[in-house]
């Protein structure tokens, strides 16, 4: 560990660009602010404190990654957010108005697809701008162009279940999208997708969200993803869950994959495994352990 | 493939095995029957005389127990008169398949003996206006009310409970009632298949729109939509495949109860046939009509079925456990779409 620590850079210490992309995004107006969040769950006698007072704002266009051990109550921070749960106190301001329930200014991306199974490809991108009262004419143009964008305009006429599920999320960005939302949320969107497509659509949504003027509110679990995608990376902790640190990512854009030996890019990772995985001492002898089989000398 | 086991547990055959599995479950109790009925040594319980000979009591065409007959066989040979002749046979209700077989045709052309007495074409075609009006009446209301009470808790309470306690009671109890409010032509009848169906399908419906997954109406409410255009865009499209399927159901319930809903009132339809068959002792048209019903149901169904695969094309996947209720559903076509590669 210290021979580690020695040999890299603090996780703090910006580059002179990073530092003035972030001072750059420091001036944006805010986008969303959480203030004082708190949320419990059972009604008389026995609480359960998800989490509580949390506060933060997060600037247009900004990437920001949600991290914490399961549990922690990311999933009930974002649908807070999105207005699909209700908070116990504070709350949340979107271009400094209170947000209530949920609307089309927020998009949603979920780990599960949740497309409509019953539509077409370009039926459900068209769903939403349907909802907002565009004609047919208009709204299928629209889902033309962003399923052009998400480089699926072939199965535009194929139904989700003929999809892979790379495909069906990038449907589901598509659809989140092009109600043209001020914030996407997305929980754990790739969590399901093998390695290989995990990584193609990471560098997919970099690219969309290069070329859409979208704020990303990205949830997951995995350290490397979010060392990959985000501009800053929200840590929360749990019991009650709370903001642990809120870390300006020191990696410089554009990202690559190159970057993973980097030093900034290795500092991050360290420090995230830091705040995750504490590291804990396995008591071996309170282990219930039954010797089943002789185990020789060798296995160890 | 075909070193798979008949008996694997939960796996699904090849379709070949599929095919003759089902060809044996209707050869199987047709073999049955064909056996009892021509192999003289397998039941056979009576004698058909064809020459009385000298026993009193014996005519010609009469059926006589085994027996009775070989008493008197011997009574009159042991006196040296002549010897009654006759062959062994079943009973009179248990005509041979040929005989049956035959009466899908005869039957339709049989003279109904009485004047005004309805034809077997005409009888049928009563009995299934009449359980497609009771059907349709009962969905007209059942089918609304069952994706309000899925889909507002409101309703679910306001009716359920109620609902709940209804469908306890026996639709044929209803029959006297009816034919009270309703007089005695056909009202009651499609009164009491409603009453047998409508509390089913309301509870039935409710359920299954209940079952719609909670995430795709949390994704259209993200997508902006809300109240009643989210029950017309995303509850309703979502179960109703299932709602289909439901019907389906429903369906052949409504079937079982159209021979109670006949006898209600006056007697009619396929009933009425097989009642007044069964009193002209032709039995033989009493199971055609009665295989008859079978056919109707079980053809409909099947053809619903291949309706639902076409309004349906996104249930058109490798069976979800919904869609495919039946065993023979597993002999239709699937549509085996080309899996594209991943992403
Ligand atoms: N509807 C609910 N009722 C009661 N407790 C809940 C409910 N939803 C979530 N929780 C609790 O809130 C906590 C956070 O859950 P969640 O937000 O799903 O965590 P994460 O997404 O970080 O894994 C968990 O301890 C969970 O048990
Ligand atoms: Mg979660």
């Amino acid at each position: 560990m210290s021979a580690k620590e020695s040999t890299l850079p603090d996780y703090r210490d910006l580059a002179p660009e990073v530092a003035t992309r972030f001072d750059r995004i420091r001036q944006r107006p805010v986008l969303l602010s959480v203030q004082n969040l708190e949320k419990k769950f059972g009604t008389n006698g026995s609480t359960h404190t998800v989490f509580d007072g949390i506060t933060l704002d997060i600037h247009r266009r900004e990437f920001i990654c949600v991290i914490g051990p399961s549990g922690c109550g990311k999933s009930t921070f974002i649908r807070i957010v999105a207005g699909l749960d209700e908070a116990t106190g504070g709350q949340i301001l979107l271009d400094g108005k209170a947000v209530t329930g949920p609307g089309h200014d927020r998009g949603m991306v979920f780990q599960g697809y949740t497309l409509f199974p019953w539509l077409t490809v370009k039926r459900n991108v068209m769903f939403g701008l349907e909802m907002r009262g565009k004609d047919k004419f208009t709204a299928e143009n629209e889902a033309r162009q962003w399923l052009d964008m998400v480089g699926l305009s072939k199965v535009e006429d194929s139904y989700p279940h003929e999809l892979s599920g790379g495909m069906k999320q990038r449907v589901a960005i598509a659809r989140a999208l092009a109600n043209e939302p001020r914030i996407l949320i997305m929980d754990e969107p790739f969590a399901a997708l093998d390695a290989q497509t995990r990584c193609q659509m990471q560098s997919y949504l970099l690219q969309i969200w290069k070329k859409v003027d979208v704020t990303i509110l990205f949830i997951t679990h995995d350290l490397e993803e979010a060392a990959y995608l985000a501009d800053r990376i929200l840590v929360l902790g749990t019991n009650p869950g709370r903001v642990v640190e809120f870390i300006e990512n020191p990696v410089p854009r554009p990202r690559s994959p190159d970057q993973f030996v980097e030093p900034a890019y290795l500092s991050l990772k360290l420090r995230l495994e830091e705040l995750i995985h504490p590291p804990v001492e396995v008591e071996e002898d309170k282990l219930p352990m039954i010797k089943l089989t002789n185990a020789g000398d060798d296995v160890e | 493939m075909a070193h798979r086991d008949w008996l694997g547990l939960k796996q699904e055959l090849p379709g070949n095995r599929r095919l003759m599995l089902t060809l044996f479950s209707f050869l199987a109790p047709l073999l049955l029957w064909s056996a009892v009925s021509y192999v003289p040594w397998l039941w056979h319980p009576l004698v058909h005389v064809t020459v009385p000979g000298d026993v009193d009591y014996f005519t010609d065409d009469m059926d006589v127990p085994r027996a009775d007959y070989d008493r008197e066989l011997a009574k009159v040979k042991a006196a040296g008169g002549t010897v009654p002749e006759g062959y062994a046979v079943n009973p009179v209700y248990l005509p041979p398949p040929h005989k049956v077989a035959l009466a899908f045709y005869t039957a339709f052309t049989t003279e109904p003996r009485l004047p005004n007495e309805p034809w077997l074409h005409e009888s049928l075609a009563h009995s299934i206006r009449t359980i497609c009006w009771g059907f349709f009446i009962s969905s007209l209301f059942g089918v609304p009310l069952g994706i309000m009470c899925g889909t507002y808790r409101f309703f679910s309470r306001l009716q359920e409970p109620f609902i709940e306690f209804f469908r306890y009671l026996p639709a044929p109890a209803f029959g006297a009632l009816c034919v009270a409010i309703l007089g005695i032509d056909d009202g009651p009848k499609i009164a009491v298949i409603f009453i047998g169906t409508f509390f089913q399908q309301v509870l039935v419906i409710a359920n299954t729109v209940r079952k719609v997954d909670p995430a795709l109406i949390e994704a259209s409410q993200t997508l902006g939509a809300s109240g009643w255009k989210l029950v017309r865009r995303v509850v309703i499209p979502a179960s109703i495949s299932d709602i289909y399927t439901d019907m389906r159901i429903l369906l052949g319930w409504a079937w079982t109860y159209l021979i109670v809903a006949e006898i209600v009132g006056t007697m009619s339809g396929i009933t009425y046939f097989i009642n007044q068959q069964a009193r002209y002792r032709n039995f033989d048209n009493v199971y055609a009509a009665i295989m008859m019903i079978g056919v109707i149901g079980f053809s409909s169904d099947l053809l619903l079925a291949w309706i639902g695969r076409i309004i349906f094309p996104w249930k058109r996947k490798a069976q979800s456990s919904k869609s495919a209720p039946s065993w023979w559903a597993k002999l239709l076509p699937k549509k085996t779409s080309p899996q594209p590669s991943q992403a």
